[in-house]
């Protein structure tokens, strides 16, 4: 079975592993990437960054374009997803590795946001979510539009939010699927640690 | 096994409301004027609704539409070093208390949050030994073996990371400590579910495993 968040050539699954980002261009070197000018530019000695820095850093960047800055609470929730040492900070590899995941979800999101108004309706979420290959149950859309709009809009940053969490939950599980059928024994312990760190 | 429910006693509530304004131990500044008028909070109150709580409900409800949002609600409630809710834990109140999924609580949901944020406020102090205001690393720990979860000290760690606060490292306030519990709650009844026979482990797929969370814990 295909893993979402890549449109599914049919059977294989895990490539790439981000919701629609190109490939991305192999970055030539740290110092001469552009990307190191906006993480240098907030980053302190110590070479990475915090929710703080990391919010300063997208802003600075201008990947929310014409929409509003993200929110701190999803920065911190971006950093998680790719936080692999647990530091509650990202390094500059994660963070390149953030930004062409940011730019494909970008992508997607213009391409529902018809009125270029800089948020979606929910029937535009679903559909979203469903090109982007999750195939979820009417509960799980439903909640997860509720979760994610309010006033029944769902912006730029919620909408960055909600794919951060489903694909956190989707890595969790995928790494406990040894055998890639789409199934996992959970324990219970082990479950419980996986989605409360989420 | 599984740990017991882990619901706070149902106790009454006993003395002010937890999480009282800081300007005393009532609503803010008393009898409010406008759109109530000059009505005491004596009167009008619905069925069933603490007074108390109902003359709170209206200072909360700023624009005064009968319901009380998750930016309202973070008004009203505040930790003991005087900090507000934080949103997470708000959201988290609301869809508890939130019966037909509008997005926010009416007058009786209000009134039934009140009550039973009291009872864990009492659950918390429990745990708050050295009655700091917050709970620690060791006090978390404590309050999860005796509530029956079986948690390694990585996990309480990396909870406190996932839920405490920046700025308070190492330490839980009340908002905080709930949302840890009410999670945990969560988790271990969708377990549960997929677990009838108690075994201690589940065969999930993974859209399983995603409608089981989202449904739950977002």
């Amino acid at each position: 079975m295909a893993f979402p968040g890549q449109p599914a050539p049919g059977g294989g699954f895990y490539q790439g592993g981000y919701g629609g980002a190109p490939g991305g261009p192999a970055f030539p070197g740290q110092a001469q990437d552009p990307l190191y000018g906006y993480f240098a530019a907030v980053g302190g000695q110590d070479g990475q960054i915090d929710a703080d820095e990391l919010q300063r850093c997208l802003t600075q960047s201008g990947i929310a374009g014409a929409y509003k800055p993200f929110n701190l609470e999803t920065c911190r929730l971006m950093i998680s997803m790719l936080d692999r040492d647990m530091s509650g900070t990202l390094g500059f590899s994660e963070f390149q590795e953030l930004w062409a995941v940011l730019n494909g979800w970008k992508q997607h999101f213009v391409s529902f946001d018809s009125d270029g108004s800089g948020s979606v309706d929910r029937q535009e979420l679903e559909k979203a979510l469903l090109s982007m290959g999750f195939r979820l149950s009417p509960q799980a859309v439903s909640a997860i539009t509720r979760r994610f709009s309010s006033q029944g809009k769902i912006t730029f940053d919620d909408y960055i939010a909600c794919c951060v969490k489903l694909r956190a939950l989707t890595e969790c599980f995928r790494r406990r699927d040894t055998s890639q059928q789409g199934f996992v024994n959970f324990q219970y312990d082990d479950f419980i640690q996986c989605v409360m760190s989420i | 096994g599984f740990p017991g429910a882990g619901q706070a006693p149902g106790a009454p509530p006993a003395g002010p409301y937890p999480g009282a304004p800081p300007y005393g131990g009532g609503p803010y500044g008393g009898p409010q004027p406008g759109p109530y008028g000059g009505a005491a909070p004596g009167g009008n109150v619905p069925p069933g609704v603490d007074p108390e709580a109902f003359s709170w409900f209206q200072a909360v409800d700023a624009d005064h539409s009968g319901y009380i949002s998750v930016k309202e609600l973070k008004q009203a409630l505040v930790n003991s070093n005087w900090s507000t809710f934080n949103d997470e834990t708000c959201l988290l109140m609301i869809n508890m208390f939130d019966k037909n999924r509008s997005g926010h609580i009416d007058v009786y949901g209000f009134s039934a949050l009140l009550r039973f944020i009291q009872q864990w406020k009492n659950v918390f102090q429990q745990y708050d030994r050295d009655h700091s205001g917050s709970i620690s690393f060791n006090e978390l720990q404590q309050a999860f073996s005796q509530m029956g979860y079986n948690l390694s000290p990585q996990f309480s760690q990396l909870l406190l990371a996932r839920y405490g606060q920046q700025s308070c490292r190492g330490s839980l306030q009340l908002d905080r400590f709930l949302h840890i519990c009410l999670q945990l709650q969560s988790s271990t009844e969708a377990f549960c579910e997929k677990d009838p026979a108690r075994a201690g482990s589940a065969r999930l797929s993974y859209e399983d495993f995603l409608t089981m969370v989202v449904t739950r814990m977002l």
